[in-house]
């Protein structure tokens, strides 16, 4: 069986959760006898190093079976690209490639027309579609935050959206709409990583009956717990991307009303990058906090930043905290994070919505907060820094994270439940 | 006194005045005290020998003046006022290529009435009438004017001379009633056919008009300027059309039952959207698209989006493109010349099948149908909102008294309206098939023969609007009213084009158009909801 696994960028080009995921289920694929997985992750300007003249498709890396698609133009409003080129491109690679199941993890930076245009080329093949995000639904970055006061949303609506982001009346909204399921029409079979994502999907208008819920699964290197543990469990570390939805701010937030309870006992490690893409408000708010933070005295300093991390130091990282810190503001659809503090043995202390609130039991294995609340999160950082005996309730109350290898068996079954599925509409 | 020694006839003497009086003349007559000051008559006597007694002017006054009552002391009209020089300016004069001529300006004659605006150019000249040009506040000129109350002293006009015309200086001439006149030197400006049309149809939008401001402007374009503008824009069409980029993305092999004419402008991104969502349709192969394209600035993407969709889609495609805007009639009538259906379904850019079956159900009523409710037919039509658009057109009128315009003569303008615009989507009176005045050529329906029967839509309509009740009420007036049949889809009106204030000045032109075409047979018996006309009488409940 040929799988065409297709990502928006690739995973060592741009870091994000879904090229993350696309890129261990093809490693994990590899290792199933019998299937050929092949990779065509998206490059954009991001990686202007990557486009050659001429070409909207080449390898990458000299990587067997690992290929980029070179887009540039896209319209991000409908969510397509404008050349001719770039779809004939795409229509041949198909045609060359010529897999069983075409498996995309994004439709960014191709169009969500390359789903037609996929059903087109290749009339036989399974098309599987796995949402990472809400970005068919969502035209304000797929994350269902409505954008005047930041708080969640649940149903979009072309007055709602049209409120969220004016340039787009409500009839374009309602186009947005026609348009996007005109395409995901399709699509075989969903799997989300998340089964709350899937109420989120079919109250938008997809058949329940074409979801499956397939969770992320990682490959982590060994770990083996801390010979000595430490006398107090007041570490807490962030991990992700310093984008506005991730929350670093309602966490620098509670360590601003931990000091001002004259609460100090306590260390925050950041580690994060890609600021540049917060907005500037929020970059300038948290770039200040560490700024003040560099300047007070060593003995004062409560946060420190870390910057990014390969994946390689993560185990390190790791090890300098007691808890990880999920603050993020939106519906955070599976948080790998939580993923890596498990497998480090780590309790994970989260906003109370989505993916966290479906992975973590309160006061079981992780602690959950009102989203967004930075006196609600200070105060549970405060009962983590202080209940005695809370941290090694938690830590043994973690259940291990999904490995690589279940992950790649899940979306197996999705595929062959795909092809059960064009069996029955064929009928 | 005159001794005789000019050379001059002698008059005869005038008959004896026994009492006149020197000081009561001059103080009965004002302007001759004036006169007399200036040294233009020697004496009162002299100007009522000459003129006043001509004039019937009292020689003297009665002894004692009524009380509380204006006595007469002149024949009416007789005593002329000097003419004095009015304030005023010629603001713009400019001329295209092809001798559309636009001039705006403006004149105090707030008391005394302008009379012409003459040009005087090297090679030509034109007198505009005051009534062929419109009138329009000028706070600006008021300011100067130093007016009490604000008066309409701007005006501005056009007319087409259809030949190329010299430009050059120009001595402008305004001429007001009583001969007064303000004579000015005015360049005159160059500009692009396609400009001038422009200029002309913005500066129509956005002037301001005194009174009821709608009804003044569609009231001054009646006079003179709407059949100019009219004819200037028909020769801008033939231009357009003359030249037409086409290329075809088809399947080879296929012959459209029907084939569907959009015509695009300003927005390009209605192709690829109105292919995905029509391709799903079941039966869509049988449907080809002309896509006619009205701006020049969208040729590339569109061929772009057109091969893409070929690729994606696959349904054939033909697309148009014109170098400058035709208007929507002359775009679709192109787009009929090369459709190669017997069918033609002319469809807005922002129009949507609301039913998955639409495809086939449209051609099945078309097959199924007889040919009286099938030559002509719309559909009901819905926002995105869910309610209903538009489930066929109906005509009112608007009636201003002349009073508030300035004119002798009350002003009807037409209006057309939608039924049901705005009612909840399940209304089976609004819904039921039947003939109806007119349908809205965001989706009309029709047999390639009864098109070319009635010679398409009327290129006399300048971009849009109105062409296609005037089509529709051709087609009524031939024995054929359109229907409105069971068939639905979202139209998102007029988000699927750029709309600018050129077009308001086009819609005005165009509302004067068809109100001058068809009051008389809409007052007869097309007028309401309800309408009297024998070949509607369905609508009526």
């Amino acid at each position: 069986m040929k799988i065409l696994i297709i990502a928006m960028y690739h995973p060592e080009l741009v870091r994000g959760g879904s090229q993350q995921m696309a890129h261990e289920l093809f490693q994990g694929l590899k290792a199933v006898p019998g299937v050929e997985p092949v990779l065509l992750c998206s490059a954009d300007y991001n990686s202007p190093a990557m486009f050659k003249s001429g070409a909207r498709i080449t390898g990458f890396d000299q990587r067997e079976n690992e290929f980029l698609f070179l887009s540039y133009d896209y319209d991000y409003n409908w969510h397509k690209l404008p050349l001719p080129l770039q779809a004939e491109a795409f229509a041949v690679f198909l045609k060359r490639i010529s897999p069983d199941v075409v498996h995309f993890h994004h439709f960014m930076a191709y169009g969500i027309d390359y789903l037609t245009l996929t059903r087109k080329i290749l009339p036989d093949a399974r098309i599987v579609f796995t949402a990472h995000e809400f970005m068919a639904i969502c035209a304000a970055d797929g994350h269902m935050v409505r954008k005047g006061d930041g708080s969640l949303c649940e149903q979009a609506s072309q007055v709602r959206c049209h409120q969220c982001q004016p340039h787009f009346g409500p009839e374009e909204y309602f186009l947005r709409e026609q348009w996007m399921k005109a395409h995901l029409h399709v699509v075989d079979l969903f799997t989300v990583p998340s089964r709350f994502m899937i109420e989120f999907y079919t109250r938008w208008g997809l058949d329940a009956e074409k979801f499956l819920h397939v969770p992320n699964g990682l490959q982590m290197p060994k770990f083996s717990a801390q010979a000595a543990a430490p006398a107090r469990r007041n570490r807490f570390g962030f991990f992700g991307q310093m984008v506005d939805v991730k929350g670093l701010h309602v966490l620098l937030e509670a360590v601003n009303l931990l000091r001002a309870e004259g609460f100090d006992d306590f260390a925050v490690e950041i580690n994060g990058e890609n600021i540049q893409f917060a907005t500037p408000a929020r970059r300038k708010e948290i770039e200040d906090f560490l700024a003040e933070e560099a300047e007070r005295p060593l003995a004062e300093r409560r946060v420190s930043f870390n910057g990014g991390y390969p994946h390689g130091q993560l185990a390190a990282r790791m090890a300098r905290v007691d808890w990880v810190v999920v603050p993020s503001t939106w519906w955070e659809i599976f948080c790998l994070v939580i993923s890596e503090a498990w497998h480090f043995g780590r309790p994970v202390i989260a906003s109370n919505q989505g993916g966290p609130a479906e992975r973590i039991t309160d006061s079981k294995d992780g602690l959950l907060f009102e989203l967004g609340d930075a006196r609600a999160l200070a105060e549970t950082m405060r009962r983590a820094a202080t209940e005695v005996g809370l941290w090694e309730k938690l830590a043994g109350g973690i259940t291990p994270p999904e490995p690589r290898e279940a992950m790649v068996q899940g979306y197996l079954a999705a595929y062959e439940a795909a092809a059960a599925r064009q069996k029955l509409a064929a009928e | 006194m005159d001794d005789g020694t000019t050379g001059r006839a002698r008059k005869a003497p005038p008959a004896p005045l026994p009492e006149f009086d020197e000081e009561t003349y001059l103080r009965l007559n004002p302007d001759v005290l004036m006169a007399v000051a200036e040294g233009k008559f020697r004496s009162a006597r002299e100007h009522y020998e000459q003129y006043g007694r001509a004039e019937g002017r009292l020689a003297m006054a009665p002894r004692d003046l009524p009380r509380d009552k204006i006595i007469i002391t002149a024949r009416p009209g007789s005593t002329g006022e000097a003419p004095h020089t009015p304030l005023g300016a010629v603001d713009t004069i400019k001329l295209s290529s092809a001798g559309g001529l636009f001039v705006t300006g403006w004149v105090n004659d707030s008391l005394d009435r302008l009379d012409s605006v003459e040009l005087y150019v090297a090679g030509w000249s034109v007198a505009f009438s005051a009534a062929s040009l419109a009138r329009v506040r000028r706070p600006d000129a008021d300011q100067v004017a130093r007016l009490a109350t604000p008066h309409a002293l701007g005006f501005w006009g056009f007319i087409y001379a259809a030949r190329r015309l010299p430009t050059g200086k120009c001595n402008a001439v305004m001429r007001l009633k009583s001969g007064a006149e303000l004579i000015l030197i005015v360049n005159i400006e160059s500009q692009d056919d396609l400009d001038l049309r422009s200029t002309v149809l913005n500066h129509l939008a956005s002037a301001q008009y005194p009174g009821p401001a709608y009804f003044n402007s569609v009231s001054s374009i009646g006079r003179a300027i709407g059949s100019q503008l009219v004819d200037f824009s028909q020769m801008l069409t033939r231009k357009a059309v003359s030249t037409p980029y086409i290329e075809r993305f088809h399947h080879g092999g296929r012959v459209p039952k029907a084939s569907v004419i959009v015509c695009l402008y300003g927005k390009p991104d209605y192709l690829a959207l109105q292919q995905a969502l029509f391709s799903r349709q079941a039966g869509a192969e049988d449907y080809e698209f002309i896509y006619v394209c009205n701006s020049q600035a969208l040729a590339e993407r569109l061929l772009q989006e057109a091969a893409i969709a070929q690729l994606a889609y696959g349904l054939d495609i033909t697309l148009i493109l014109l170098g400058a805007n035709a208007g929507f009639a002359a775009a679709n009538n192109l787009g009929a010349a090369h459709a190669r259906a017997k069918r033609l379904v002319f469809m807005n850019p922002d129009v949507f099948p609301k039913e998955p079956d639409f495809a086939r159900r449209h051609l099945a009523q078309v097959e199924d149908l007889p040919a009286l409710r099938t030559d002509i037919f719309g559909a009901a039509l819905y926002y995105s909102d869910g309610s209903l658009m538009h489930a066929g057109m109906y005509f009112e009128a608007d009636t201003m008294p002349g009073f508030l315009l300035e004119q002798k003569d009350d002003e009807t303008i037409l209006r057309v309206e939608h039924y049901g615009k705005g009612a909840p989507p399940e209304d089976a009176a609004l819904l039921r098939p039947r003939p109806v005045p007119a349908v809205t050529g965001a989706f009309i329906s029709m047999s390639s023969a009864w098109f070319e029967e009635l010679e398409g839509f009327s290129q006399d309509y300048i971009f849009g609007h109105y062409e296609d009740a005037d089509l529709c009420l051709r087609s009524l007036e031939a024995g054929r009213p359109a229907w409105l049949a069971d068939l639905r889809l979202y139209h998102l009106e007029g988000k699927g084009s750029a709309r600018q204030m050129v077009h308001e000045g086009a819609a005005a032109v165009n509302r004067w158009l068809f109100t001058h075409s068809w009051v008389e047979p809409v007052k007869a018996a097309l007028l309401g909801p309800a309408p009297v006309h024998p070949a509607l009488a369905e609508v009526r409940p």
